[in-house]
């Protein structure tokens, strides 16, 4: 059944992608091939160490997984794309047959995973299940800037948005946003965004986090959010949102 | 400028708008860039006002991202001529898009202390960070000097996404936040955002068009309220509203670069 329905919006699909405006797909237009050269990459989870993390990130990621050997804590992990399956089915269902081999793979990818290390988000998540609440250890690259020298303001947004959907147990759409910036955050610091669920009302998760400096002495900014689940929306995000549930490090807001 | 704050208390005074200094930085360089030959060099019209046609001082060398490429479809190309025929005949102004705002603050000290940290070249404006024409954000703001309002035109790219092939809520939260800085500071010298919200209405298909709607609400107590309408061109499709308050500063000239 899932098969004829997603072989039915294969039309949509392409509609939607494909139509006008939507970026070509030709030869002078080549895809990042590091992105699909191999299984590995896909499946590689980004949120663990590499190179370009400050001392004080890995230092805040050995305490919070020393925390997780008790099992108190876990970390999520994060791909930058669906699993192998997934897109498998992504490529018989919804890409037009008519694309060259390489192209067939989606030039799509998350969008805080779509950094070269350390240019971009690099960024970590601690559950407490117990307590439903997160910790995102945050480290902003210098492709993210605002004022010269300071982080992005889109980008703590961006970020804050991916931390308040750590705490939702499912695939989720963001409805509303609302942040306070106390201080503007420097470029390539590191800062902790502590998010919690604070009530569910009916479907409706209503969640709040606070941005702080490695030492908790300098509070950045404060939001809220509420968030919905994914399958209110149309038949596409529905199917979508199945492909994707339970996939604790993927991030499903938007 | 994007968002950011400190409380006021924090910042030392001189760094405030006093309300008797005019407007006087020419933060933004406002130039016809014509990497494609598409907009002659002509001097800026008259009509202008004053501290719109003051950041109009200086060329630039850097890219202009803010013009047609091959990555944009012919909605965005469409709606992008329309405005740039009204930039001739109604006022509007197309604004230049540089890879750091530092390009368009050349020979000014930028607030909080922050020059000394801020003179990487390998630092991009986040909303420019994506180098691929078509990949990331397409975009291009237009301003109404005379309305204090202005429209931006997005094409998101493929790397944008959240939800498959829909546009990740974060994203256009920057590209939002962007033009909001844009705007207010050529509407009053906005500088620095206290707060930001949004709320989420539609997806936007990855690759198609957005027009975002940005106007100045109103100006009180050196603050600026803005408020920004995402929409699909025909308007049938509201995507996201979001309102935003910037607190107004000029900046000093760097005496030290003289």
């Amino acid at each position: 059944m899932l098969r004829s329905c997603t072989a039915g919006l294969r039309s949509i699909w392409a509609l939607r992608g494909r139509r006008e405006g939507a970026p070509r797909l030709s030869t002078d237009l080549q895809p990042a091939r590091r992105l699909f050269s191999t299984e590995k990459v896909i499946h590689k989870d980004w949120a663990l160490p590499n190179p370009s993390w400050s001392k004080d990130l890995k230092l805040l990621f050995d305490q919070f997984m020393k925390k997780c050997e008790d099992g108190s804590w876990e970390r999520l992990p994060s791909y930058k794309r669906r699993s192998t399956q997934e897109s498998e089915d992504f490529k018989t269902y919804f890409l037009d047959p008519k694309l060259g081999e390489e192209e067939r793979l989606s030039q799509a990818q998350l969008f805080t995973r779509g950094f070269e290390d350390g240019l971009g988000f690099e960024y970590v998540i601690f559950k407490n299940n117990d307590e439903k609440r997160t910790v995102c250890l945050f480290q902003g690259g210098p492709y993210l800037q605002g004022v010269p020298g300071l982080l992005h303001g889109g980008a703590m947004a961006t970020m804050i948005d991916v931390a308040l959907g750590s705490c939702t147990g499912g695939a989720v759409m963001t409805a509303n946003l609302n942040i306070n910036f106390k201080r503007p955050v420097p470029l390539c610091s590191v800062v902790v965004i502590n998010s919690q669920l604070d009530k569910l009302e009916g479907r409706k998760l209503f969640l709040s986090c606070n941005v702080r400096s490695v030492d908790e002495k300098t509070l950045y900014s404060e939001a809220t959010g509420k968030k919905l689940p994914l399958a209110i929306l149309g038949l596409v995000s529905a199917v979508w949102g199945f492909f994707c549930l339970g996939r604790g490090g993927v991030d499903l807001v938007f | 400028m994007e968002l950011f704050l400190v409380p006021p208390t924090s910042c030392p005074d001189s760094t405030l708008p006093q309300p008797s200094d005019p407007p006087r930085s020419p933060w933004w360089t406002l130039c016809h860039l014509s990497h494609h030959g598409d907009q002659p060099k002509s001097p800026l019209p008259r009509s202008w006002p004053g501290q719109v046609s003051r950041f109009c001082q200086e060329m630039t060398k850097g890219k202009n991202y803010a013009l047609p490429n091959a990555s944009w479809g012919p909605d965005m190309l469409s709606l992008y001529h329309e405005f740039l025929e009204k930039t001739k005949t109604s006022g509007w102004v197309r604004v230049p898009s540089f890879r750091s705002n530092r390009d368009h603050i050349q020979g000014f000290k930028l607030p909080l202390d922050l020059s000394a940290n801020s003179d990487k070249s390998d630092w991009r404006l986040f909303t420019r960070c994506i180098e691929r024409e078509g990949q990331g954000y397409e975009y291009v703001i237009f301003f109404q000097p005379s309305e204090k309002k202005s429209i931006c035109l997005f094409q998101p790219g493929p790397y944008l996404e959240g939800v498959p092939g829909f546009v990740h809520g974060g994203s256009l939260a920057a590209l939002i936040d962007e033009t909001f800085s844009k705007t207010a500071y050529l509407s009053g010298e906005g500088l620095l955002t206290v707060n930001f919200n949004i709320r989420f209405k539609n997806l936007i298909p990855l690759g198609s068009l957005a027009v975002l709607n940005v106007n100045v609400e109103k100006i009180e107590d050196q603050k600026m309220y803005l408020s920004c309408v995402t929409q699909s061109r025909d308007q049938q499709t509201v995507y996201a509203k979001a309102s935003g308050t910037f607190l107004q500063m000029h900046l000093e000239k760097d005496s030290s670069r003289q």
